[in-house]
């Protein structure tokens, strides 16, 4: 019995998704009439929305903002809300043809979009977007056209409202078009400043010198000798392997290049003259990996860098084992040893090689605009009334309570400058129970939120944390970027694109990962393996196929701006 | 010679008792030394843990991640929703897999090869996610409890297993017998099949329990949050855990003081949702090893 409930389970899981993924099963639906026209109809006041919450939250009935919203708007919203396998509910009532009148906070990706607004699922409401229907977001759209091109699909229409949230260093007083965003640089490494001291070694700034000092920390036993733990516990340095903000791609900068994790696709680099590549076929790259493997070679990088989770690296470095690491917060990583650590600068790269004296970190783009929080379903009679809810949401004040919660809880008063402070972590325990940030997690409504980096300067502050992380990154990180380009997280693409993209990246980003995580672990790749990796890119996974496409996309996108 | 023979074989009767003892001892071990780990693990210091500090006894003790479970406010509901659908799920079921396998085990059924190709059908093929809860929503059963019994209520494996048993343990003759002496077919079923088929009763009834006590994915797409069963209910007090950790985890900070907490919650949650059927399993094993090979190899 219990084999065959889990086969079955695996069965009907496989064929959920094989029908999720067939557009051709949605033949239920109702093509849509009204593309490109204005539907004037303002008899509907009463609409189903359904959509994904925070787990912490108890659902969006009786929630103080968005019941003073529906009621300045005259719309009374029925909530049908979830935390949990939203996305199986969703696709069921799609292909089921169940539609509600609206989608909010499925983040439905821009080739979801593009689908189900050419097959008529979601309106274009590229006709509503008028200052009567719409003031708020129209004032938005006129000041940021970056917003509007963002949201357009490739056929011209936009079928949801934008959201993203610009945290940029203008928040802590960059100009506003040199603004960089708090996810350029995620990874901030860190090294254990008192082991240095300890064994009389000057901070390292290359990449041979960090060599030397992690062969001392290693053969000196440090953890054993200067914490006092077990004998033979020293990690020299422990990462995670093309993780968020604790992979190891920081180091890879003495080549020349640092390939973050990327929301694009892994390893996209865009050169300053506007040409795309991809850093995993470059020799820079090669010769990197080759050098990192003598310092796995050696144990100097963590055996478990490959597997472990980030909770077993902050239990390995919250114990005192670890003499290098990276993650944005040190105080956050190492616990009560956070004292002893500093960050380490990006290093130069090995001496004797051509990378002597190269430190080339790039950074990443930030979090796009996305169209996918809230899309207009064909069911829906009176778009007009919905959308005049929803234009609400394009004030300042509105989406700073719909973020992070009411104002009189969350938003405490404000300052003589007319910025909203918000609640203390110890004034939200004692009132609420709760820590600030789970409180943020009661009230935030997931939908079309858009938090503009202006917002920071007007309508209320940024959390200190970030403010922290922010500063950290225009100080210690950003003089390191000597080349600001990356590869624009917001290019519309052509469904042929979107096809082409779908198709391969998967395997590419895949195929990379693995041989890269090999050769780190065995050693090479020698000049035969080096050419069959870079065939194999080409012939399985695409890889010129998906330059030129991102590549197209691109063009288009630079000749617009 | 002979008795040369009986000596060695005494000796080696001895030192085989003593490997076997010995190996017999190191699989105990690797099984039982998992699970004491859990429970260990269950009330130590995650960070200690996975740093490899935590042998045989908890190290950095801690209440924590009870104390998360046990003052939710969902957890009793889960547990007597749970035991509700156990029960009722499980008399279903039996009741189910007896009624269906005693006529496919009647030589004299007629049609009885086409059925019985019919069930085996669906062991190899599916409806698929969508389809299934199309079908279920149909029916009008979503958000009822019936949805988790009716759609998978007959296993089929499990019904072959009993078929088999009703076809080659219980003698033809007996029932030809009773009929003789004037018995009906009801009666023959109740009076003489079920009681000689307590075997494979006791595994069917364990098999199924097993299955509706750990069961959390139908009730999660059927029921809609209402009425939740205890594995549904910890897997949410889970997900909200990391939910807030990872919120933390990009601008707010305090991820690891979090993160700690669902990874306690992970252990904790083993054993709380294992701990019934770990107390019931052992009344019920007795029967099981005899049933099961009884049903499964004359097959």
């Amino acid at each position: 019995m219990k084999r065959s409930t889990k086969q079955k389970a695996c069965g009907l899981l496989a064929g959920g998704l094989l029908l999720a993924l067939l557009p051709g099963c949605s033949g239920g639906l109702v093509s849509n009439v009204n593309n490109g026209t204005i539907n004037p109809n303002t008899d509907q006041t009463e609409f189903d929305i359904m959509g994904g919450m925070s787990a912490l939250s108890a659902g969006y009935d009786g929630h103080e903002v968005l019941d003073a919203l529906q009621e300045s708007a005259g719309v009374t919203i029925h909530w049908e809300t979830m935390s949990d396998s939203l996305a199986e509910q969703v696709n069921i009532r799609i292909t089921g043809g169940q539609l509600p009148d609206a989608f909010m906070g499925v983040g439905f990706s821009n080739y979801d979009i593009a689908r189900y607004g050419d097959d008529g699922t979601f309106l274009d409401l590229t006709p509503y977007l008028t200052p009567e229907i719409m003031p708020n977001l129209c004032k938005v759209l006129d000041a940021h056209p970056e917003i509007r091109a963002a949201i357009t699909m490739e056929d011209g229409g936009i079928y949801g409202l934008p959201s993203g949230e610009q945290m940029t260093t203008a928040g802590i007083g960059a100009p506003m078009d040199e603004a960089f965003s708090i996810f350029s640089v995620p990874q901030y490494s860190m090294i254990n400043k008192a082991w240095l001291d300890e064994l009389k070694l000057p901070m390292p700034t290359s990449l041979d010198e960090l060599h030397d000092v992690l062969k001392a920390f290693k053969d000196n036993d440090m953890s054993a000798k200067y914490y006092g733990n077990a004998a033979g516990t020293t990690i020299p340095m422990t990462t995670g392997f093309d993780e968020w903000c604790w992979g190891q791609n920081i180091f890879y900068s003495g080549f020349g290049f640092t390939n973050w994790p990327n929301d694009v696709i892994n390893d996209i680099h865009l050169r300053s003259d506007g040409k795309v590549e991809f850093v995993c076929t470059t020799d820079a790259y090669r010769d990197c990996i080759t050098y990192f493997h003598d310092w796995y070679a050696e144990g100097l990088m963590d055996v478990e860098m490959f597997s472990q989770s980030d909770s077993q690296l902050i239990a390995k470095c919250q114990q005192g084992y670890v003499g290098v690491s990276t993650w944005w917060y040190i105080e956050e990583l190492m616990g009560d040893y956070a004292k002893d650590y500093v960050f380490l600068p990006p290093l130069t790269g090995p001496k004797g090689t051509q990378y002597e004296g190269t430190c080339g970190v790039t950074i990443r783009p930030g979090t796009p605009i996305s169209s996918g929080q809230l899309n207009i379903t064909n069911k829906c009679q009176s778009p007009i009334n919905l959308l005049k809810f929803f234009d609400q949401w394009y004030e300042g004040e509105t989406v700073m309570q719909l973020q992070y919660g009411p104002i009189g809880v969350f938003f405490t008063g404000k300052d003589d400058k007319g910025m909203w402070l918000s609640i203390s972590d110890e004034e939200a325990r004692e009132k609420y129970g709760k820590s600030g940030g789970e409180l943020r997690n009661v009230y935030e409504v997931y939908g079309p939120k858009l938090v503009l980096a202006e917002y920071y300067n007007e309508v209320f502050y940024m959390e200190p944390r970030a403010i922290e992380r922010l500063t950290d990154l225009d100080e210690s990180w950003m003089p390191y970027v000597k080349d600001t380009t990356f590869y624009p997280v917001d290019c519309v693409f052509t469904g042929m694109e979107m096809e082409t993209i779908d198709w391969h990246k998967p395997d590419l980003e895949s195929a990379v990962r693995e041989q890269e995580g090999l050769w780190i672990k065995e050693g090479g790749p020698t000049d035969a393996e080096w050419e069959a990796y870079k065939q194999r890119l080409v012939d399985k996974c695409g890889l010129n196929d998906l330059i030129i496409a991102y590549q197209d996309a691109y063009d288009r996108y630079a000749q617009t701006r | 010679m002979t008795a040369i023979n009986k000596k060695a074989r005494g000796m080696s009767d001895k030192t085989s008792e003593a490997i076997l003892i010995g190996i017999c001892a190191i699989v105990l071990l690797l099984v039982a030394y998992p699970l004491y780990y859990v429970v260990v693990a269950s009330f130590s210091d995650p960070y200690e843990v996975y740093a490899g500090k935590t042998f045989l006894l908890p190290s950095g003790f801690t209440l924590e991640g009870y104390k998360s479970v046990f003052l939710n406010d969902g957890i009793v509901s889960g547990f007597f929703n749970s035991v509700k659908y156990t029960v009722i799920g499980t008399i279903f079921s039996v009741v189910m897999l007896y009624i269906t396998a005693y006529p496919l085990a009647q030589k004299d059924l007629p049609g009885r090869k086409f059925i019985s190709l019919f069930f085996l059908i669906t062991m190899y093929f599916g409806g698929g996610l969508v389809p299934t809860y199309l079908v279920v929503k149909q029916t009008g059963l979503v958000g009822s409890m019936w949805s988790l019994f009716l759609p998978g209520g007959v296993g089929v494996g499990n019904m072959i297993i009993v078929r088999n048993y009703f076809q080659n343990s219980i003698p033809h003759d007996l029932l030809e017998a009773s009929r003789i002496d004037g018995c009906s077919k009801l009666r023959t079923f109740i009076k003489v099949v079920i009681p000689l088929s307590m075997p494979i009763l006791a595994v069917m009834v364990v098999f199924s329990m097993v299955a509706y006590w750990n069961d959390w994915f139908t009730a999660l797409i059927y029921l809609g949050g209402q009425g939740s069963p205890l594995p549904l209910v910890m897997r949410n007090i889970l997900i909200k855990s990391s939910a807030t950790a990872s919120q933390a985890s990009t601008i707010s900070g305090g991820y690891a003081e979090l993160n700690k907490l669902t990874e306690l919650l992970k252990f904790c949650s083993m054993i709380v949702a294992a701990l019934p059927m770990l107390i019931v399993y052992p009344f019920v094993q007795k029967y099981f090893e005899k049933g099961f090979m009884a049903g499964a190899v004359k097959g």
